[in-house]
């Protein structure tokens, strides 16, 4: 049985950078806004790695962690490393849209092609005078409109 | 579950595609609702939605978002992109 300590610096480093992805992941639409606080806890975490594998080569016979230190810093490196692929992925691909048209705000008008390559404007749409079949302005406009921006070929 | 029909709704959607190829899209699906699109990304921009060269060949494409604008032209309701876990596997889905 291996008499020798722990090496919990090591083991606290790889967890918290588990930690700090998970928690980056599952709570994106939050951390994104607060992206130095994840940054912050992987920092740490590299901080933690470092100082636990410099302890397991400076005093092998008092702490373990001369194999598991090199293991967990890959794998500690791995999630580092994908933390910052996917904050650049999804930057890119899901752009924060913080100026979006908020609640209570007026929606911008816009004049677009329809699939008849037939110019259409938000105001149309609104007064019912943009649909088949209404050409004649005499149907009602409908109560509200659901515009669905998708992402189209990506 | 209504339908947007008994609710008076009218459903629009609205991409960087062009007419063309939304024209196939509606084709495949079904669709009974406008289609529309906006090439140039012009509307994409003034609602912040743009996702910079995100599309294909580099395209610039519009974020997932929805709006529901009653009859005055007033936001009353609205959805942004995909949250949390949603983003992490579609994220997931492009890496090499």
């Amino acid at each position: 049985m291996d008499s020798r300590r722990r090496n919990w610096t090591l083991w606290a480093g790889f967890l918290l950078s588990l930690i700090a992805l998970l928690i980056y992941v599952l709570g994106f639409q939050i951390t994104r806004s607060v992206f130095w606080l994840s940054a912050a806890l992987f920092v740490v975490a590299v901080w933690l790695l470092v100082s636990g594998f410099k302890r397991a080569r400076r005093e092998p016979e008092l702490y373990r962690g001369r194999r598991a230190g090199p293991i967990l810093a890959t794998l500690s490196v791995v999630l580092v490393a994908l933390f910052g692929f996917m904050t650049v992925m999804v930057t890119k691909y899901f752009p924060a849209a913080a100026n979006a048209p908020k609640v209570g705000s007026r929606a911008p008008e816009f004049a677009l092609l329809n699939t008849s390559s037939s110019p259409v404007t938000l105001g149309q749409l609104l007064s019912g005078s943009a649909l088949p079949g209404n050409a004649s302005g005499s149907a009602r406009g409908p109560r509200g409109i659901l515009l669905v921006f998708y992402r189209g070929y990506w | 579950m209504a339908s947007f029909e008994q609710l008076g709704i009218q459903p629009v959607a609205i991409s960087a595609d062009t007419p063309e190829e939304a024209s196939a899209m509606v084709s495949k699906a079904g669709l009974t609702f406008p289609v529309l699109s906006d090439r140039n990304a012009e509307a994409v921009r003034h609602y912040d939605l743009l996702a910079p060269k995100a599309g294909l060949e580099g395209r610039d494409i519009s974020a997932a978002a929805e709006f529901l604008i009653d009859s005055s032209g007033t936001v009353r309701w609205r959805k942004m992109s995909e949250a949390g876990a949603a983003q992490f596997l579609a994220a997931a889905k492009l890496l090499p």
